[in-house]
């Protein structure tokens, strides 16, 4: 009698305690998720869904086909893929080896370098991209320091469709590094102390610690961060709105720059939008797996 | 024999640091320090750069882009924050972000709480959801969240934007809450209960302030994510009295792009709060980062 009121009252408050995060929750990512999904295969393009003048009609995959024929769909991707490129073999390498030296304690001031690098990531992204963009521009000081080393130097970085990407590259080089810092200098502090200690008595040098000891123990974290930095390039947008608009010719695009052009610029061309929009999430939900598997193979961290 | 075995292990330690410290020569030293040195001056020069070019007015700035200015000019501040309307976007600001925050808080903990604590049959597909929503890129649903905010009537509404800050904030909340609670000793619920407390009760006076620690690491975190935010906001307000302050630190890159003194004017009152928040919470921000890196 006492145990079922006791339940009872269990589920009472197992409602209240949860139901406000998951309505909030679901509201907010699960029902865009399948909103936009439905939506892709018909023709909606606006306006209210039900009791409007024009009946939704199914389409099937017919706005995906357009998109796999549009080419600025491929240029955007790519530059994804740039994206991914600089973060896998830029910010996580060099990530590592500033992670490294400040964890072995081979130099001082470890505080104020790890503050430095890390303090771009905190700026508001658009304060960054504009920032940047001044520097780089034809108008700006980056123009300037070249002609003090090459007289009559012309600056065509954002005119030129193919160059315009590598400012944004470098400058998502300068902003992420910190990140990646910060992530494996946790990680590293886990290792046990004596493990190192141990190795260095048996005679390794620096180097055999490192690749006997260390990166052994960071594998999952690097394999992690490598996932982290592939999804986390369909996440840029902010900086690439403000330092290019995609601009020129949208061949600094990106694919959700790419889905917001076409939905929030001249004509609003939702379906296709939303066709993108579900892309982006099979990708992404593809992205969770991988990392799933990838955690399983190399033991992972935690 | 312990004695012996501590003595040797302090010796060996010794030998440890002396054999690193031989290592470490001079010239990897200098290396070392060089590209350290090049990563900070590479964060102070372009922030130096905009604060000096913020006192220029824009004729200076076009003589000379790089040097000191002749005349430190004042006027570029005041007219950029009225132009900017920085009053009112940095309010809105401050409310977007305080009220998500605290919102993120109050129900990740009680959900928190709910999952790792309460027995449910639906714990796993709740929770297991809200993971799912972690790793979820918010940026693919920019689209649908706008057409849905639409017909939902809550375009262009402080508590639309109020809804979506803390909807997206959730599931990382919810799953750095659950780990932290179901750390915490049964035992703590389960005398309280068998004192007659509910369950609610139990949540609010016993396990709320128990999570003090990753109440705090959720602010920072959610903290800096609100206040950049831009993307979000861009799509679901389009009235000025209802923005944000990087959506009015934008406005400088259009049409006032070439006043160059006031948009740099206007950069830096962008920048200004979120590095004094830093310098101030820098230990609690980078030891919160790995916690959220499972968002990624």
């Amino acid at each position: 009698m006492v145990r079922r009121a006791t339940n009872a009252e269990e589920r009472r408050a197992y409602l209240i305690l949860v139901l406000p995060a998951v309505v909030l929750c679901w509201a907010v990512i699960a029902f865009p998720t399948a909103f936009s999904i439905t939506l892709s295969l018909t023709d909606y393009n606006g306006g209210p869904l039900f009791g409007g003048r024009e009946v939704l009609r199914f389409l099937g995959l017919q706005h995906y086909g357009e998109m796999f024929r549009d080419r600025f769909f491929w240029i955007s991707l790519k530059n994804n893929l740039f994206i991914i490129l600089i973060s896998v073999f830029g910010q996580i390498p060099l990530g590592f080896v500033l992670a490294y030296v400040l964890f072995r304690k081979l130099v001082g001031l470890r505080d104020l370098f790890q503050t430095m690098i890390y303090l771009p990531t905190v700026i508001s992204t658009i304060v960054v991209g504009i920032l940047w963009q001044s520097f780089f521009s034809p108008y700006g000081p980056f123009t300037q320091l070249m002609q003090y080393l090459e007289p009559g130097w012309e600056n065509t970085l954002f005119l030129n469709p193919r160059t315009a990407i590598l400012p944004v590259l470098f400058v998502m080089l300068w902003m992420y590094t910190g990140t990646y810092l910060i992530i494996f200098l946790a990680n590293l502090q886990k290792i046990d102390p004596q493990l190192i200690e141990a190795a260095k008595i048996d005679g390794a040098t620096e180097g055999q610690v490192l690749g006997r000891v260390i990166l052994p123990a960071m594998s999952g974290v690097i394999v992690t961060s490598a996932i982290l930095a592939i999804s986390g390039s369909l996440k840029s947008f902010d900086l690439i709105f403000a330092m290019t608009a995609g601009n020129p010719a949208r061949r600094t695009s990106v694919l959700s720059l790419y889905m917001y052009d076409n939905a929030f610029r001249g004509a609003p061309d939702y379906p296709l939008a939303n066709a993108v929009s579900t892309f982006m999430v099979v990708l992404s939900l593809g992205l969770i797996l991988m990392l799933r598997v990838l955690e399983k193979r190399f033991g992972g961290e935690e | 024999m312990r004695s012996t075995l501590y003595e040797t292990r302090r010796a060996r330690r010794a030998a440890g640091s002396r054999l690193l410290r031989r290592e470490t020569g001079l010239l990897t030293k200098v290396i070392l320090y060089a590209v350290l040195v090049t990563f900070t001056v590479m964060t102070l020069c372009p922030l130096f750069w905009l604060v000096i070019s913020s006192f220029k007015t824009t004729q200076a700035f076009q003589m000379d882009r790089l040097g000191l200015p002749e005349r430190w000019n004042l006027d570029n501040y005041p007219q950029a924050w009225r132009i900017g309307k920085f009053g009112t976007l940095i309010l809105n600001s401050i409310l977007y972000t305080s009220t998500s925050t605290l919102a993120t808080i109050l129900l990740s903990a009680s959900a928190g709480f709910a999952f790792a604590k309460l027995r449910s049959r639906w714990t796993p597909l709740l929770h297991g959801s809200f993971v799912i929503g972690i790793l979820l890129t918010i940026q693919s649903i920019m689209v649908p969240l706008f057409l849905a905010a639409n017909l939902a009537n809550l375009y262009n509404t402080r508590l639309g934007v109020f809804i979506v800050y803390t909807g997206i904030s959730l599931p990382i909340g919810v799953y750095l809450f659950t780990a932290y609670i179901r750390g915490l000793p049964d035992a703590v619920v389960e005398s309280a209960r068998i004192d007659g407390a509910g369950y609610l009760t139990i949540f609010r006076r016993i396990i709320l302030p128990m999570t003090r620690p990753v109440a705090t690491t959720l602010a920072i975190l959610n903290i800096t994510a609100t206040w950049n935010e831009f993307m979000l906001i861009n799509i679901l307000v389009s009235r000025d009295a209802l923005k944000s302050l990087p959506v009015g630190i934008l406005r400088f890159s259009g049409a006032l792009s070439s006043d160059y003194g006031k948009q740099f004017a206007a950069l830096v009152i962008g920048l200004l709060p979120m590095v004094v928040f830093y310098l101030i919470f820098r230990h609690q921000i980078t030891k919160g980062v790995p916690a959220g890196a499972v968002k990624g």
